[in-house]
């Protein structure tokens, strides 16, 4: 029995191991770029906030309770000066 | 054709539309076939979605705002309240976003974008489109007959609906791929639960109410649409121009309804020039609409010496409409 669970979490160890290695990267990456969807999708639905209006806000409406937490970090984001370095990121 | 066939030999036909230019008798003929199909014994919704609305002033009752409104039995009226709705829906909007958050204000930020979305022009419409569905989706009728704002408004909404569905749709298929990547996230790191996003059945919600509410007015099975005119020049060629882009957004036109038609047997009468070159001007004008529509008008109604208002005089245009009403 407890052979058994000493070679399970050696196997969970060995797992997160591997995704420290390989997957964290994917994961990051997958994360980052909703992240960026994420901001263009509040852009497309909110944008008269930053005064680009793009929808009639009828509709925007029933969204923005959804994005409510994110939309200081969104605004911090598509309004702050960028430089090449931006690229490297 | 008469009117009354029409109804007869299509009852599939629940959503009845009268368009027309501003002025021409659109209250008064919704109101006139909604009380003739209450007197018939169906359950009839007469509402208005023009901000303007003139139920109140046809029933001679203050209607507006209150709901359906039961005016004889069977015949129900409602005149929506736009600025109510907009203030309602902005409230339900707070009231969620306090509650999604435990919040107990709505951040200031929030709040502004709010009251600023509430003041864009399209709000109005949008507000009463939104609340059709509402209406409509109920199903508590027989009939809905809408009275239609002015052809320009009309044409406006149909297009918006075009326009909301397309938005939605590229939208949609964003909101798709992002839930791919976090679906790839949750699986590296082995999470068990997926959080479903709300936002994307938020928008498929929203997408279903802007196609219900476009094919109440384009439905080629369930809808009747006719269109008002009277015989004057202006008259006759807006409406031809409308009926073009109408059938464009493909709205189902039933037929055409001639109001205001001065009473031909004025003419064997002894009566002052100024009326006989109306009447010579009319019947020229009604010379024209028969060459142009043909069999597709339905009724002549005809000008009455006193204004519209109240159920005596529904009652007559409705028998002018429809044949006698027992």
């Amino acid at each position: 029995m407890s052979e058994g669970k000493g070679f399970r979490r050696f196997l969970d160890s060995a797992l997160e191991f591997l995704y420290g290695m390989a997957g964290h990267d994917m994961t990051r990456f997958a994360l980052k770029t909703r992240g960026s969807m994420e901001h263009l999708f509040i852009l497309i639905t909110m944008g008269d906030m930053l005064g680009v209006p793009i929808l009639p806000p009828y509709y925007s409406l029933r969204i923005l309770p959804y994005v409510v937490p994110q939309i200081a970090t969104w605004k911090r984001r598509m309004l702050r000066e960028r430089d090449l370095t931006d690229a490297l990121a | 054709m008469s009117l009354a066939k029409v109804f007869e030999e299509h009852p599939e036909r629940r959503y009845i539309e009268f368009g027309g230019k501003g002025g021409l008798g659109k209250t008064t003929l919704s109101a006139a076939t909604a009380y003739w199909l209450a007197k018939k014994g169906y359950k009839v919704l007469v509402f208005s979605v023009d901000p303007q609305a003139s139920l109140s002033d046809i029933f001679q009752r203050d209607i507006f705002g209150k709901g359906a409104v039961e005016i004889i039995p069977g015949l129900f009226a409602q005149e929506i309240d736009a600025d109510k709705r907009i203030k309602e829906y902005q409230d339900e909007i707070r009231r969620k976003i306090l509650d999604m958050y435990g919040l107990d204000k709505v951040p200031d930020e929030v709040e502004r974008y709010i009251q600023a979305a509430a003041a864009e022009p399209a709000m109005e419409e949008s507000a009463i489109f939104d609340q059709v569905v509402d209406i409509v989706v109920k199903g508590d009728y027989d009939y809905y007959i809408y009275d239609l704002v002015p052809l320009g408004h009309a044409l406006y909404y149909l297009s918006m609906a075009t326009v909301y569905d397309q938005w939605i749709d590229k939208i949609t298929k964003l909101r798709q791929e992002m839930e791919e990547y976090s679906k790839v996230a949750s699986i590296m790191q082995r999470k068990k639960e997926f959080e479903e996003d709300k936002i994307l059945r938020e928008l498929q919600e929203i997408r279903y109410r802007i196609n219900t509410s476009s094919s109440i007015l384009t439905d080629r099975e369930k809808t009747a649409f006719f269109f008002v005119i009277i015989p004057e020049e202006m008259a006759i060629l807006d409406t031809e121009k409308a009926a073009k882009l109408f059938a464009k957004y493909k709205v189902p036109i039933s037929g055409y309804v001639v109001n205001r038609v001065l009473p031909p047997e004025l003419e064997s009468q002894n009566i002052p020039e100024y009326l006989r070159y109306r009447l010579e001007m009319q019947k020229k004008h009604l010379a024209t609409i028969k060459e142009k529509f043909g069999d597709q008008v339905l009724a002549y109604v005809p000008e009455f010496e006193r204004d519209i208002t109240g159920l005596d005089m529904i009652h007559r245009v409705a028998e002018v409409l429809f044949g006698k009403i027992d």
